[in-house]
């Protein structure tokens, strides 16, 4: 207890810093940490490549068959083809960004890392606002290059039926948009469902149950209401963004998906600021 | 500088922390002592925000911990090692971390330098010892350049050298004027690493002063006297202030007088000493008095210095845990042997 002096010495030994907890920098704080890890980088490659693979492989069975399999009506027009084609890996992309979704933040949990993360910012929320930007965008970029690589690598298989399309002409170029950004929110409601329950293994299994096992639980009960319910459902209404002849028109399907995602992370939210990391 | 004020802390019916009441200055380095469970971590993790009081409140700086613009600046923390993502690296650790404060990547390499870590920095953490995993939460406690500093068990798994650097590096940072609170298990580090020390026990203050006060306080000098004629011996220190223990047939410990006087009684009565020898009180002795009646983990082995008690009587103050840990230190120390030499 020698040291009454201390207090003086330390304002003059450590002069005012430039440091400053900013949004930006949090912002760049979640693109290092998603960028950082391998499971990501990995992730992000099965998506292109699913979008590849899958495009491919409906693209020659179409051509084969003239009539698209599980064709969706007998006015199919042709440059709709090439967009089913360009946008079958959707389907096994939404697992990938699901489970990539719940592991952005399940992981952090998991391993302890959330407590280094809000120790940084105490205010916590901001961390999961630019966990949802950065993710977002990343997964929307990365699905739409998936996609649009999809579309290019089918165009010449298609064109070899006479199957042509113009990738600048909107009817075409906005379900393809459509598609990445179903990918997108589907990966940021996850990202939500592994907030709220912060374990990787409880937020895959809820994420993927509520794209997948709900879905059909309520197509199995043969009354009206649970068939409506089933069409707003995250996978059947959000499907509706980008593939024509849903349900919903596109925007609505939109403004159901943002729904969904804000009621998960309004409770992510609310538990994230009350709970001990 | 941190303030807590009647910090409490419940999970259920179970109170961790309890109307916990201290201060920790700047320029010192202040050691928080407590047995496993006595509320060490949840104080520690509660100044940073990351645990919620129950009631009470405490401040760093005089604001509160997520009221500062620059958190990291403000409060470095090490609070356990694997408060890091295994599939990072530790290089891009630090550098998520700081990127939040605007810290770029010469501050990171400054830190990694500082704690040794260039050889390693680039490989994922999953694959550090425990000492290499203090070392990286060390550097990160350090990347804001904080005012205060906050390391939970900083030396635990470190190898002796790391042990040495950790003691120079937090006497460093308190010389510079910044405050240091770190937690240990190990009292005789602490006794060469602390100024101040805070003891908890069963989530309350047992004891807040500077360590000699507390070495002073909370334990008093034995004089071990070792003797063919201890009996005798005994018979003729005998006083009112004088207690004596027979530890065995010709070992005595003698509390209230010094060896000095012990010697002379001897000489004077022509009683030959084999040994004598004042043993001064440790921090160790200090802190082990202070929580014996806070101490929640308690294993069933008897104390190996005093096997004769093993199957005696085990001495009731050790097994009871009376509820007023706060006066745990006018307890004193529960001697095992109390063979007590007639008067």
């Amino acid at each position: 207890m020698s040291t009454a002096t201390a207090p003086a010495r330390r304002s003059t030994a450590l002069p005012a810093s430039p440091l400053r907890l900013t949004a930006g920098g949090i912002i760049r704080s979640e693109w290092i940490k998603l960028r950082s890890l391998r499971s990501t980088v990995w992730a992000y490659a099965i998506i292109i490549v699913i979008q590849i693979a899958i495009g491919l492989l409906i693209a020659s069975f179409s051509v084969n068959n003239v009539a698209p399999a599980g064709s969706r009506g007998p006015n199919l027009e042709l440059a709709d083809l090439a967009i089913v084609v360009a946008t079958a890996g959707v389907a096994f992309g939404q697992l990938v960004v699901s489970v990539l979704g719940v592991l952005v933040i399940s992981g952090e949990y998991s391993t302890g890392q959330i407590r280094s993360s809000f120790a940084a910012v105490p205010k916590r929320l901001p961390v999961l606002w630019a966990k949802l930007a950065v993710f977002g965008v990343t997964t929307f970029v990365v699905s739409l290059v998936g996609i649009l690589l999809a579309y290019l690598v089918t165009y010449p298989i298609l064109a070899g039926s006479n199957i042509t399309s113009n990738l600048f002409d909107s009817g075409v170029y906005l379900p393809l948009i459509g598609a990445a950004g179903y990918l997108a929110l589907t990966g940021v409601l996850a990202l939500g469902v592994g907030a709220i329950l912060r374990s990787t293994a409880g937020g895959i299994a809820a994420a993927l149950g509520l794209l997948l096992v709900v879905p059909v639980i309520f197509g199995l009960i043969p009354v009206d209401w649970a068939h409506s319910i089933s069409d707003w459902l995250p996978g059947s209404a959000g499907a509706n963004i980008y593939q024509s002849g849903g349900v919903f028109e596109w925007w609505q399907a939109l403004l159901i998906m943002i729904g969904w995602i804000g009621v998960a992370l309004a409770a992510a939210a609310v538990l994230m600021r009350r709970r001990d990391a | 500088m941190i303030e807590a004020h009647e910090l409490t802390k419940k999970y259920g019916q179970k109170t961790a922390v309890d109307q916990v009441t201290f201060t920790v200055r700047p320029g010192l380095v202040t050691g928080f002592l407590g047995p496993n469970g006595a509320g060490k971590s949840t104080t520690m993790r509660m100044i940073v925000g990351l645990d919620r009081p129950t009631g009470g409140g405490v401040t760093v700086n005089g604001k509160v911990y997520r009221d500062h613009t620059a958190p990291l600046h403000e409060v470095g923390v090490l609070l356990d090692a694997k408060a890091i993502h295994q599939g990072r690296s530790a290089y891009s650790h630090l550098l998520a971390l700081g990127a939040t404060h605007g810290i770029g990547a010469s501050r990171v390499r400054e830190v990694i330098e500082m704690t040794g870590l260039d050889s390693v920095a680039k490989k994922r953490v999953g694959g550090f010892s425990l000492g290499m995993g203090q070392r990286l939460g060390i550097a990160a406690a350090m990347l804001g350049d904080p005012s205060t500093l906050i390391l939970d068990e900083p030396v635990n798994g470190l190898d002796p050298e790391g042990v040495v650097w950790v003691r120079e590096l937090v006497r460093f940072l308190a010389s510079e004027g910044r405050t240091v609170l770190l937690s240990s298990h190990l009292m005789s580090e602490m006794a060469l690493t602390a100024d101040h020390i805070i003891v908890i026990g069963k989530g309350r203050v047992i004891a807040d002063a500077p360590v000699a006060d507390l070495v002073s306080g909370a334990t008093t000098s034995t004089v071990r006297a070792v003797s063919p004629r201890a009996a005798e011996m005994a018979r003729l220190l005998n006083s009112p202030d004088v207690t004596i223990t027979s530890v065995d047939g010709e070992t005595l410990e003698i509390v209230g007088i010094t060896s000095a006087a012990v010697g002379e009684v001897a000489a004077a009565n022509g009683i030959v000493l084999h040994e004598l020898t004042p043993m001064k009180g440790s921090l160790e002795d200090a802190y082990m008095n202070l929580t014996a009646d806070s101490v929640e983990y308690r294993t069933g082995v008897f104390d190996p210095a005093h096997p004769t008690t093993a199957n005696a009587h085990a001495d009731p103050a050790r097994i009871d845990t009376p509820h007023e840990p706060s006066h745990a230190a006018s307890h004193a120390a529960p001697a095992p042997t109390h063979t007590e030499v007639s008067r």
